[in-house]
């Protein structure tokens, strides 16, 4: 398994909702970017109003 | 025997920080390493390169590796934690890219694995299958050279004897009844 493999093989897992088992412990308390995370960072980009493009008059 | 191998223990005397990923690592915690990753997607140089990625649809796997190789070479954090952190950094990708309408592609799936199936398999363990009738190999038949000394006679050309001439050269024919020869009958 090279380097590309293994990283397809973490997204894969992430993807699933899989986290490592042993990472809490590790990372000393709370996880902060979970899958949770981004599902609802990506509810948040979606409520989010288009930004307004502003109309530049040529008139000087 | 091996000449231009290192010297064993050489290791232990070469200067251990020649490389950025010689030195300890500046990052060893999931979420500081997730944290610099996306800050890092979000200079306007990188952004750049990534939407380009995207638009020439570049698999997210592909990108993400390269996004990862170049933080382990600047000695930002080691290759298990990369590993660790290639998911979110994909999902998060795939987030922007979802949002901007892009036509993407994870490539999550090996493109180098062969897709099993019972022919091959069989073909595999030299299986021959006596049920179904195998279909004749055609062979085309050559092409002869035309024309010229050398060259295959035409079929008209060719003048091809019937059989029963070829019989009849090879006096296999049946003999012919002669016919008796009218006596001459004297004149009274």
């Amino acid at each position: 398994m090279n380097f590309q493999d293994a990283v397809r093989k973490s997204i894969k897992n992430f993807f699933d909702g899989k986290m490592p088992k042993n990472l809490t412990e590790v990372s000393e308390g709370e996880i902060v970017f979970t899958p949770e995370w981004f599902d609802g960072f990506e509810e948040s980009l979606k409520d989010a109003p288009e930004p307004e493009i502003e109309e530049v008059d040529d008139e000087v | 025997m091996k000449f231009e191998a290192p010297i064993p223990g050489s290791n232990l005397l070469a200067d251990t920080r020649k490389y950025p990923w010689h030195r300890p690592p500046d990052i060893t915690t999931y979420d500081e390493a997730v944290d610099y990753m996306i800050e890092r997607m979000t200079q306007e140089e990188n952004a750049e390169m990534l939407y380009s990625m995207l638009e020439i649809k570049a698999p997210v796997v592909s990108i993400v590796s390269g996004l990862l190789m170049q933080a382990i070479a600047k000695g930002k954090f080691q290759i298990d934690l990369a590993i660790l952190v290639a998911g979110p950094i994909a999902r998060y990708i795939q987030i922007l890219a979802d949002d901007e309408g892009y036509n993407y592609e994870m490539g999550l799936e090996n493109p180098n694995r062969i897709r099993m199936t019972p022919t091959l398999l069989k073909a595999a363990l030299g299986i021959v299958d006596d049920d179904g009738e195998e279909e004749p190999d055609v062979v085309p038949a050559p092409v002869l050279p035309m024309g010229g000394l050398m060259g295959a006679p035409e079929e008209q050309e060719a003048g091809v004897a019937s059989e029963d001439e070829q019989a009849a050269m090879l006096g296999m024919m049946p003999e012919e009844p002669v016919e008796k020869e009218e006596q001459d009958v004297p004149l009274a």
